[in-house]
């Protein structure tokens, strides 16, 4: 049922979401993603978000929860391709997305990876 | 084409929440909304019938097109017979949650638009009405 696509680059996992994914595709989100950590170890976790439209609380917690265990998995996560109407929404609301790193777009997410620094070209 | 000026959505399954999302969507994108304002409208359409469906469990989301002054708007109507919040003061504290969550959806959808409306009593059910209009 889950339009998210999961796929391996180099050593990441690139995790696709469609434009608005439902709560049981977002929750199959944090499953996949948790269930590929294991089994495919790569160092971290690219989350495309440049289709998602609405990103409210329960989106974002999600996501913010996944980030922490894959932390604890030993990987980093960046969420990238934020549109700007999403990210003005969420700030308004007062949504933080804890502390994960944030890439303009999945190019400079895996420069940032490839790099191994931080935030470049980000919104922090 | 006759532009639709009223809808509503029955709020019983999760995905529901999605096709309210859907129906606040197209809706707002007729009045005219500008990109960010049909998501803040479709963000709080968001919080509300999560909460229709997590707290009462089943309910009905109605929209309508407005107007207030020569100004176009959207109006949109959470109806549930649920259990009713005790206290509204307390629900709408940012990080208030009487469930899992963070305690940001009522709040936050208050402050994406332009106008809140809650009735609410223990026992009779939850009524919350949100509008936003158009800038001119
Ligand atoms: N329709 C409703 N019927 C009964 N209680 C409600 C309803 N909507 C909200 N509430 C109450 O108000 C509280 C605050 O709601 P709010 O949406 O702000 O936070 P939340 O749903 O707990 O968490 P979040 O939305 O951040 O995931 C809820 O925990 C719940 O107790
Ligand atoms: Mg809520």
């Amino acid at each position: 049922m889950s339009d998210i696509s999961v796929i391996r680059v180099r050593d990441l996992l690139m995790v696709t979401l469609p434009s608005d994914p439902d709560d049981a595709t977002v929750s199959a989100l944090q499953h996949q993603v948790l269930e590929a950590m294991q089994k495919r170890e790569p160092k971290g976790v690219v989350l495309d978000i440049s289709a998602v439209e609405t990103l409210d609380s329960f989106f974002a917690r999600t996501v913010a929860e996944t980030a922490q265990m894959v932390r604890l998995m030993g990987g980093r996560t960046i969420i990238a391709g934020m549109r700007p109407a999403v990210a003005i929404t969420a700030t308004q609301i007062g949504l933080t997305l804890g502390k994960i790193e944030t890439a303009l777009d999945v190019d400079r997410a895996l420069e940032m990876v490839a790099r191994g620094d931080g935030n470049i070209g980000g919104q922090k | 084409m006759t532009a639709v000026s009223q809808g509503e959505i029955q709020i019983a399954t999760e995905s529901d929440i999605l096709l309210a999302r859907r129906a606040v969507r197209e809706a707002a994108t007729q009045v005219g909304f500008g990109a960010t304002d049909v998501t803040r409208i479709v963000t709080a359409a968001s919080e509300l019938a999560r909460n229709t469906f997590l707290y009462a469990g089943r309910g009905t989301m109605h929209w309508t097109r407005c107007e207030l002054h020569g100004r176009e708007g959207l109006e949109l109507k959470f109806v549930d017979k649920g259990p009713g919040i005790p206290d509204i003061s307390l629900a709408l504290q940012e990080g208030y949650s009487t469930g899992k969550g963070l305690g940001m959806g009522l709040p936050g959808a208050k402050r994406l638009m332009d106008d809140m409306d809650i009735q609410s009593a223990p026992g009779h059910g939850t009524t919350i009405t949100v509008k936003k209009w158009r800038k001119t």
